[in-house]
């Protein structure tokens, strides 16, 4: 018992820890009495770094086993989840181009027809954008009509020719001061559109009348009306061109990650924008499972941008 | 006979004999003496007036004769003061009351915990999420609430952790406030030879004052008339009996001499006539209360280890948060996303709820300590018990019982041992021989002391009594071997009776006998043994009474010295039946012109008695030992006795001698003995006076049992530093006022909850509530323990974090969409944490921590960096991968391929872009990008969760398999539900979405994660194994913290 241990270390039984000696910065950095760099030696950080470079190329094996694994239930050409499943959901916004590559500008489309340089910079992202409806040699391609039916794998031709004083020899109409906004549905996989063939009460006038000027079956659109975000503005859409149609044909639907899939666009041509002043610009898409809702952090079923000519 | 000497002024004198004033006087009269400390800058005056405060009290106020006394205060014994004399006075000295200490004003203490601690750092998280916010309400409609959100969460995180703390803090150091209620209210007082009723405040430096049973001493007063006048000292020196008080000069000691009565003591019995010698702070009183209160404790231990958690913690948040920060702008971030990068950073990294955690073990652990009688007042004094290295015990009622007991009998020429446990479980002795039944009549008879009233359900030993101690001592043990002794005294009706007296040092008492057939009338005496054998002409021996011869003188005399040599207090016992022709039924006996014999006869026997060491402490003092905790004894009583119960409970174990033994053993002077040689020590008061400071070093660092006997306050506050000095952790008991200076100046102060002073409550960081001395050991047991399981549950903690910084970094440096959201780690840190990690208190200890060495303070760190390279470089990165695992497959199910995710996170983030293509050519809208991103938050989130079971599991153990140790920890085992279900909750509960951001899961979702739960155990429980397997190898030193 302790009783007896108290006469061999005795010495040692009741030495009280002292506080370890002060060293100085240098020291601590390199101490050649015992040949320590930050407190180790060379052997002692060896040791250490081959302990973690082990541990870590265990965890990278392990890590890499199990992406191996899950992408191996990942299939290349549809998602893993669709629709429903996925958090995508079933419900398509819209976009818009030209779409500036500086996020910090946001979703802001500001230019004077007369500077080349400013109006350039959107023709371009057009052109860009364009591109792929522009060059379709070599893809097997369907020209598709309403009331056709096609295969699912079968992609069909979206004409760039209709977009009228919207096209590319118009320059989009941006060197006029008349700006072309090109809308598109975002693509969902397998998403059908369910379609309004007859107009609706919450729909603007000029879309109404659209619809009922349209032949029946021809109404097989995804319907897209462009408004002023906030109601003052609402005066200045009053000359809004729509290039081809003032809808989606849904004959384009539904997306299945065909090869060479293009979506269609409806271009947007803004006559008249004030001088100098931002138009912000809600467009909506118009389709029975397309749910709305205009607000900011919640938007659903349209888009917004702002136009600013100087 | 030095044994004689011993008794004469033994216990019932006085407490502090060693306290002699030194004889080198600096010349400074008192007057002086305190007019030059008043007069002192008060800058240097601090240090030097507690240095001060520690000297021995030396005044030579008692010693001057009554004239000089008069002379020296312009006073006079009929008239007092004159009343310009005693404004003057007043003017000068201030009034007579102690001053308070200087209170840190409430708000500041308020403010210290509202920005001490990780407090700032999550104020600057707070400050900058504002600051992003107004910034981005300036700048945009309708601004994301997200920052403001967060800020808010932040700052109100800060606050009720900062007023949880500082209602911890305030419930501690109140204590000035019971000395103030110690300060008499008022006094009579004679000026100008009038009776005045001044208020005790207004009492001057000599003022004659009149002090009557029942008032409290209002200053420090020389006495110099009294009518049978005690004084209860116990407030101040722990001596319970009261004392008498007279004008005489009796001892150079100012505590011990007849003629001082002190400031705030009690007087129980008479009245007295004193002149006033000292005032408020400069009593003694004053001046204890003046070192308590101006001592300064220091941190606790553990809260030194908080603050070096803190600081490491912090140093890494700060280091990466502006690394990062850098890099940001760097990278050709906005500087609002840096801002907001660094406030991502500075949360993941500050474990938010740990500290409440800390807190709340520690509690827990307190309750606990609590239900074992230790009362713990400083919730950090649970975890300094832990890590003590040295306690200074007091001895009465700590080490022992409390209660005198008769432990040795001799009649019949033998040495009999009584039975003083406290269950009289011990032997048993016979109690028919006439030896005996002689020597128990004139203990029951010659004997004022009886039980008080209304306790009959209550054990014989633990009645109270009413008497002295020895007489109670001698009623309880008659009680136990006779059975009813106020029935024996009935039958045996007293006649008459002298009481002791210091003079006579003798009690007698004249009785009937219950035989009515013997008229003769039974004389019976008791008192200091050698005084009683002068009177006795024969000895009572078997039965037959015999000469006191030299033979028998010599074996009363080796009896008397075995016993005295035991610490014990020996009565001798004589009785004497008065012939009856001379003393006839019906005599007068005179007790003050004394009528009948006194000498010529028959000496009975002896007893000895000792307050005996309490059944549990020997024991408690082994696993003392065991544990690497020196045991040090500071008593007051005298060194006999102390070391007597020493030996008897293991302070100085058996076969270890003192320098004292050594010589008497080798039979050469002290002088010649080599100091080192001895490994027990007793240390006498005075001579501990003249050591310096390097000397009572040497005799602590060289002798591993000490005690110290006739110690002052002031000198166990000495001692108290001097352990301290050495680098011990220090742990006093102490129960008397005192005792509050070194109860306040340890590490951690145990008062006592039955004998203990409310003052040395107040001091004390702990309160033991049954007084016993085995209750300090299992609040060893449980600081050691809670020690252990903080480690645990930080590392718990800590191991979290990684995972949490590194989505941050990720997002930076990889451009990737931000797996996880700042309110998810507040989820984490204050949600599903907080539970397991404080059900890591209710841990087991994994091995006997009362077999190892206390913690080393300055190499043994709550956390170190095996610790952090354990929480942060190994087990975290492990959960890290997982949480990344899982972001990795719901990005990839729901159509983004990990390739496709870097450097998407500027289109990803910005609103303006409503149809971002994924890698199967899907285009998601801000809205339902931003869904998705928010479920990798709750998945990431709840992997977390997944991989934390495993971490709690290996957390429970440092070394040894969870097969050993068991899942018997039901609050653990609670808290893994706990987690899970709470995890399910936030995931599951509709409306998450809108105020948490988070959604629920695919079940699928919870299983990616479980793959490195497993590796996590696994990688731990081989870790173990292998440091097991090796003990004190590489693995050890790297990775066992």
């Amino acid at each position: 018992m302790s009783k007896n241990n108290g006469k061999g270390a005795a010495k040692g039984e009741f030495e009280f820890p002292q506080p370890a000696k002060k060293q100085t910065f240098g020291q601590m950095i390199y101490n050649p009495e015992e040949g320590t760099f930050f407190g180790r030696t060379g052997k002692n950080w060896s040791q250490l770094l081959l302990f973690y470079t082990i541990f870590y190329i265990v965890l990278a094996a392990l890590f890499t086993i199990c992406m191996q694994g899950l992408l191996s239930t990942i299939s290349d050409t549809e998602p893993k989840w669709k629709l429903h499943d996925s958090l995508i959901g079933t419900n398509p916004g819209l976009g818009f181009r030209p779409l500036s590559q500086q996020t910090e500008r946001g979703s802001v489309i500001e230019f004077n027809g007369k500077k080349p340089a400013e109006s350039d910079y959107w023709i371009e992202l057009i052109d860009d954008f364009l591109r792929d409806y522009n060059h379709t040699e070599g893809r097997e391609m369907k020209h598709c009509s309403y009331g056709q039916t096609h295969e699912p794998s079968e992609v069909c031709v979206f004409n760039t020719d209709l977009f009228g004083s919207c096209s590319r020899a118009n320059n989009y109409g941006y060197k006029a001061n008349q700006p072309c906004i090109f809308l598109k549905l975002n693509k969902i996989f397998g998403w059908t559109p369910e379609v309004y063939d007859v107009p609706q009460k919450d729909m603007p006038d000029d879309l109404q009348n659209v619809i009922n000027g349209t032949a029946v079956e021809e109404r097989k659109q995804i319907w897209v009306s462009c408004n002023g975000h906030l109601s003052k503005d609402k005066e200045l859409f009053q000359n809004i061109r729509y290039f081809p149609s003032q809808g989606f044909p849904s004959y384009y639907y539904p997306y299945m990650n065909q090869n060479g899939y293009l979506s269609p666009l409806v271009a947007v041509q803004f006559n008249s924008p004030p001088k100098g002043q931002m138009l912000d610009v809600e467009c909506r898409a118009w389709a029975k499972n397309i749910i709305y809702s205009g607000s900011a952090r919640d938007r659903k079923g349209s888009v917004t941008f702002q136009i600013i000519v100087n | 006979m030095a044994l004689r000497s011993d008794y004469e002024h033994g216990r019932a004198d006085s407490y502090r004999v060693a306290t002699v004033i030194a004889t080198d006087d600096d010349n400074r009269t008192a007057d002086g003496h305190y007019k030059s400390r008043r007069k002192m800058p008060a800058k240097a005056a601090k240090k030097e007036n507690l240095d001060d405060l520690k000297q021995e009290l030396d005044i030579d106020h008692h010693k001057i004769s009554p004239e000089e006394l008069y002379q020296r205060f312009q006073t006079h014994p009929e008239n007092g003061l004159s009343h310009a004399k005693a404004k003057e006075n007043l003017e000068r000295d201030g009034p007579n009351a102690l001053t308070p200490p200087k209170q840190t004003p409430e708000w500041v203490k308020f403010c210290k915990n509202l920005f001490g601690g990780f407090a700032m750092l999550l104020w600057i998280g707070a400050i900058l999420c504002f600051v992003a916010y107004s910034i981005q309400a300036s700048t945009s409609e309708e601004p994301a609430d997200d920052n403001l959100y967060l800020g808010i969460v932040l700052s109100a995180v800060v606050i009720v952790t900062g007023i949880f703390s500082y209602y911890q803090e305030s419930k501690s150091s109140k204590i000035m406030e019971s000395f103030k209620n110690m300060v008499p209210q008022f006094a009579t007082v004679i000026r100008e030879g009038e009776k005045l009723t001044l208020r005790a405040e207004d009492l001057v430096l000599g003022d004659v004052v009149e002090v009557k049973f029942g008032d409290r001493i209002p200053a420090d007063i020389r006495i110099i008339e009294a009518r049978t006048f005690k004084v209860d000292n116990s407030s101040l020196t722990g001596e319970s009996e009261p004392q008498s008080r007279g004008a005489e000069f009796t001892h150079e000691n100012p505590l011990e001499t007849k003629n001082l009565a002190f400031f705030s003591t009690n007087a129980v019995e008479g009245t007295a006539k004193g002149v006033v010698i000292s005032c408020g702070d400069h009593t003694v009183m004053g001046r204890i209360a003046g070192l308590a209160s101006g001592l300064d404790t220091g941190e606790t231990p553990i809260a030194k280890e908080i603050h070096h958690f803190i600081h490491l913690i912090t140093g890494v948040a700060v280091f990466l948060g502006v690394t990062f920060f850098v890099i940001a702008f760097i990278l050709g971030y906005h500087w609002l996303d840096a801002v907001i990068f660094l406030i991502g950073i500075i949360v993941a990294n500050v474990p938010e709820g740990l500290l409440a955690t800390v807190t709340v073990c520690l509690t827990l652990t307190a309750k606990r300590m609590a239900s074992k009688n230790c009362l713990v007042k400083n919730l950090e004094a649970v975890e300094t018990l832990g890590s003590t290295s040295t306690i200074c015990s007091d001895k009465t009622g700590t080490l022992t019982q409390n209660r005198m007991t008769v432990a040795h009998m001799w009649f019949d020429n033998q040495i009999i041992e009584a039975d003083t446990t406290e269950d009289q479980s011990g032997v048993q002795y016979d109690r028919t021989s006439p030896g005996f039944k002689a020597l128990s009549r004139i203990a029951t008879l010659c004997n004022r002391a009886e039980f008080k009233g209304g306790q009959d359900g209550v054990p014989i030993l633990k009645k109270e009594v009413s008497g002295d101690a020895s007489e109670a001592a001698l009623l309880k043990c008659m009680e136990l071997a006779l059975g009813d002794v106020m029935n024996i005294r009935k039958r045996n009706r007293k006649i008459a009776e002298v009481p002791f007296n210091s003079t006579n040092k003798y009690q007698v008492s004249i009785h009937e006998t219950e035989d009515s057939n013997d008229p003769r009338f039974l004389l019976v005496m008791k008192g200091a043994p050698e005084r009683i054998l002068e009177r006795c002409s024969t000895i009572f021996i078997n039965g037959k009474e015999k000469v006191l011869d030299e033979e028998m003188k010599e074996a009363f005399n080796n009896a008397y010295m075995e016993l005295g040599g035991l610490g014990e207090r020996v009565l001798g016992f004589c009785d004497l039946m008065l012939p009856s022709d001379k003393y006839p039924s019906g005599f007068k006996f005179n007790t003050d012109d004394i009528n009948f014999p006194i000498d010529n006869l028959r000496f009975v026997g002896l007893m000895s008695m000792i307050d005996p060491p309490r059944a549990a402490v020997p024991d408690a003092v082994a696993k003392c030992r065991s544990a690497g905790i020196k045991v040090i004894m500071v008593t007051g009583d005298h060194p006999i006795t102390a070391k007597a119960i020493a030996k008897s409970v293991g302070i100085i174990s058996e076969g270890n001698e003192t320098v004292e033994d050594i010589a008497q053993r080798l039979n050469i002077p002290i002088s010649e003995v080599n100091p080192r040689e001895a490994k027990a020590a007793v240390v006498h008061g005075a001579e501990l006076r003249d050591v310096s400071s390097d000397q009572l070093d040497e005799i602590l660092r060289y002798h591993t049992e000490i005690v110290f006997a006739r110690t002052s306050p002031q000198q166990k506050l000495i001692i108290v530093e001097g352990c301290q000095r050495m680098g011990a952790i220090v742990a006093v008991t102490g129960d008397g006022v005192n005792d509050s200076p070194a109860l306040k100046k340890a590490d951690i102060g145990v008062a006592m909850g039955i004998a203990g002073s409310d003052v040395s409550k107040q001091a004390a960081d702990m309160i033991l509530l049954d007084d016993n001395f085995a209750s300090i050991v299992t609040g060893v047991e449980e600081g050691r323990l809670i020690f252990d399981n903080l480690k645990k549950s930080i590392a718990y903690t800590l191991t979290s974090n990684i995972p949490e910084i590194s989505p941050f970094l990720a997002f930076i440096l990889c451009d990737i969409p931000l797996p996880l959201g700042t309110v998810t780690i507040l989820c984490i840190d204050l949600g599903t944490d907080m539970v397991p990690a404080i059900s890591l208190a209710y841990e087991h200890a994994e091995a006997d921590i009362m077999k190892r060495p206390p913690r080393d303070p300055f190499n043994d760190k709550l956390v170190n960096s095996r610790l952090i390279s354990m929480a942060y470089g190994q087990i975290g990165m492990i959960q890290a991968a997982a949480g990344f695992f899982v972001y990795f497959v719901i990005m990839a199910e729901n159509g983004f391929l990990p390739k496709k995710l870097f450097g998407i996170r500027k289109m990803w983030d910005s609103k303006a872009v409503n149809d971002l293509t994924d890698s199967y050519g899907q285009e998601w809208t801000y809205r339902d990008r931003k869904t998705l991103e928010y479920t990798c938050h709750t998945a990431f989130f709840i992997s977390i969760v997944v991989v934390q079971w495993a971490d709690l599991i290996i957390c429970k153990t440092r070394r040894n398999s969870i097969f050993q140790q068991g899942m018997r920890n039901w609050a653990l085992n609670f808290g893994l539900i706990f987690e899970t279900v709470l995890a399910a909750f936030l995931s599951y509960c509709p409306g998450m979405e809108k105020g948490l951001r988070m959604y629920p899961l695919k079940l699928v979702w919870w299983f990616p994660a479980i793959p490195f739960a497993l590796a996590i155990f696994i990688y731990d429980e081989t870790r173990r194994f292998y440091l097991r397997r090796n003990p004190g190898g590489w693995l050890e030193q790297e990775t066992y913290y």
